[in-house]
């Protein structure tokens, strides 16, 4: 499959993806406040502090938004046409929340609805966290 | 926090005394530097002032326009004293001309343009990916795999939130993109001036569900400029005087990395409040609201957070009518951007110097003295700014 758009990581966020790539959803938690953060940035947004660690959360979450893109915006996405991506808050904290792809595409959505992450190789390289019906 | 009453001192110090265009096109042949020239010596015609008495040049931009170095060169202006050029797309036009009104406050210039000007649909595309364009931020590696790539799918998200938790339906987003097509009838320069039905706007195609084609703006190519110069000095000048009664702007928290996850409030909750403080007014003393109008949620949204209705309320709204010229609220008077032209917001403030002047010709809303201007940025959480402005009669 090569109509894709790679994740680029950088020094922060080589670790989320890192462990992405062996199936398990891992994020950075601070050592001193005890509060998750994503996407990875270098310090705490609450306490400031540089220490924190890598721990897998649950992989669990509910749906807080989504859009169905009908149009073309770039040419990887093309034939995938109309999908979703989900807004997920995720079970650990409120307010943390990432992005995802529904899987399967089509599968009937709600708001609140709860989900999973589930894991796609895309490439040899390249492993994305999507998100499934709980 | 932001001194109140320094900011207070400013208020309706600095005038707009020019506005000037290049004309709205899909194609505009040109530069983006031609266009921003026959912007900005088209807005020192209107203010009465000569080319060389400009002393101070301002612009924002995405990569995809002419700096105000070269600006200056191609002016043949020689010894620029103040200058300022920020990267930033719909949430930087008001700060920009306050940035300006600053410099003009503390005398570091007497009469500062502020311009933006791009081929925003021959050229670098916004509703795209910018075809391979390198965008800098941390949290674009967590969207742009999942095919999360243009502003309409941000915005449709809140919009899909506000559905689901206040109601709000198609036709109330509908009865923005028509009120401004109406408008926009009646504006020369604007790009899209055929009258829309509802059964036009529910039958376009669908683009990030919930947006359909006709939620969102155009893509254009063109350029506009503003002059500002001193309260003082702007009583010399050719036009009626409209001053710069208050500004604010927030770099707003990111959209992942913040908790809440609420996107049925947009940062422009954070900026209303100081708007309103440095202002000393509120919702109820503006004539004229150009609200940013990238998309038709974006209006309902910013009527919320500004103050107009209460959370939830912009969808019924809008759907009363109240947004008409004639209405209880008059918005977006030219069309906005999703009929007159997008060029990231500086036409709103054209607009609303035009409305306080009277010079709005048929689409002049009756006894405007105040005039509410908006940005918003690519997501709803992220920076933005706003000014009012006033009629000094």
């Amino acid at each position: 499959m090569s109509d894709i758009l790679a994740p680029r990581a950088d020094v922060d966020s080589a670790p989320f993806w890192a462990a992405v790539r062996e199936h398990r959803l891992t994020l950075q938690r601070c050592d001193e406040c005890g509060r998750y953060r994503f996407p990875a940035r270098p310090i705490c947004p609450d306490c400031r502090s540089w220490k924190f660690t890598w721990p897998e959360v649950s992989g669990r979450g509910r749906v807080l938004s989504w859009v169905v893109t009908h149009h073309v915006t770039h040419p990887a996405f093309a034939r995938q046409l109309p999908y979703e991506v989900l807004f997920v808050e995720l079970a650990e904290q409120p307010g943390l929340a990432m992005y995802g792809n529904l899987r399967p595409a089509g599968a009937p959505v709600t708001s609140g609805m709860p989900v999973r992450a589930v894991f796609e190789d895309l490439t040899d390289a390249v492993t994305l966290v999507q998100w499934a019906p709980a | 926090m932001a001194d109140a009453e320094g900011l207070r001192a400013l208020r309706d110090q600095v005038a707009i005394t020019g506005i000037g265009y290049a004309p709205f096109t899909k194609n505009s042949g040109r530069t983006p530097l031609s266009l921003a020239l026959e912007a900005i010596l088209a807005a020192a015609r209107d203010a009465g002032l000569p080319v060389d008495g400009l002393d101070g040049i301002a612009t924002h931009h995405v990569n995809d326009s002419a700096p105000v170095h070269e600006v200056a060169a191609a002016l043949g202006l020689r010894d620029v004293p103040w200058y300022h050029e920020e990267f930033g797309g719909g949430s930087r036009a008001p700060a920009v001309i306050a940035q300006a009104a600053l410099a003009v406050a503390a005398g570091a210039s007497r009469h500062a343009v502020v311009y933006r000007a791009l081929n925003g649909r021959s050229g670098v595309r916004m509703g795209a990916s910018g075809g391979g364009r390198s965008v800098p931020g941390a949290e674009l590696q967590y969207q742009q795999p999942y095919g999360l790539l243009a502003p309409s799918q941000s915005y449709a998200m809140g919009a899909r939130m506000h559905i689901e938790r206040y109601g709000t339906t198609s036709e109330q987003l509908g009865a923005v993109a028509l009120q401004q097509r109406a408008n926009a009838a009646k504006n020369e320069r604007a790009l899209m001036r055929t009258p829309l039905t509802m059964a036009d706007y529910l039958s376009s195609r669908m683009i990030a569900d919930p947006f359909r084609l006709l939620d969102c703006c155009l893509e254009t190519d063109g350029a506009c400029a503003v002059v500002l110069t001193s309260r003082a000095r702007a009583a010399g000048l050719a036009q009626p005087v409209v001053t710069v009664r208050g500004w604010a702007s927030v770099l707003g928290p990111d959209d992942l990395s913040k908790p809440g996850g609420d996107l049925t409030r947009s940062s422009a909750a954070l900026v209303a409040p100081r708007l309103y403080s440095m202002a000393g007014i509120g919702p109820a003393e503006v004539d004229v609201a150009e609200l940013y109008d990238a998309f038709s949620f974006s209006v309902l949204v910013q009527l919320e957070d500004f103050g107009f209705c209460a959370k939830g309320e912009g969808g019924p709204f809008a759907a009363s009518g109240a947004l008409a010229a004639d209405g209880a609220l008059p918005v977006n008077t030219h069309g906005g951007f999703l009929s007159e032209g997008y060029v990231h917001g500086l036409n709103h403030v054209a607009e609303a110097v035009s409305q306080l002047r009277r010079q709005a010709g048929d689409r002049q809303v009756d006894r405007a003295e105040v005039a509410l201007c908006t940005a918003q940025p690519g997501y709803l959480t992220g920076t933005t700014s706003a000014l009012m402005l006033a009629r000094q009669s």
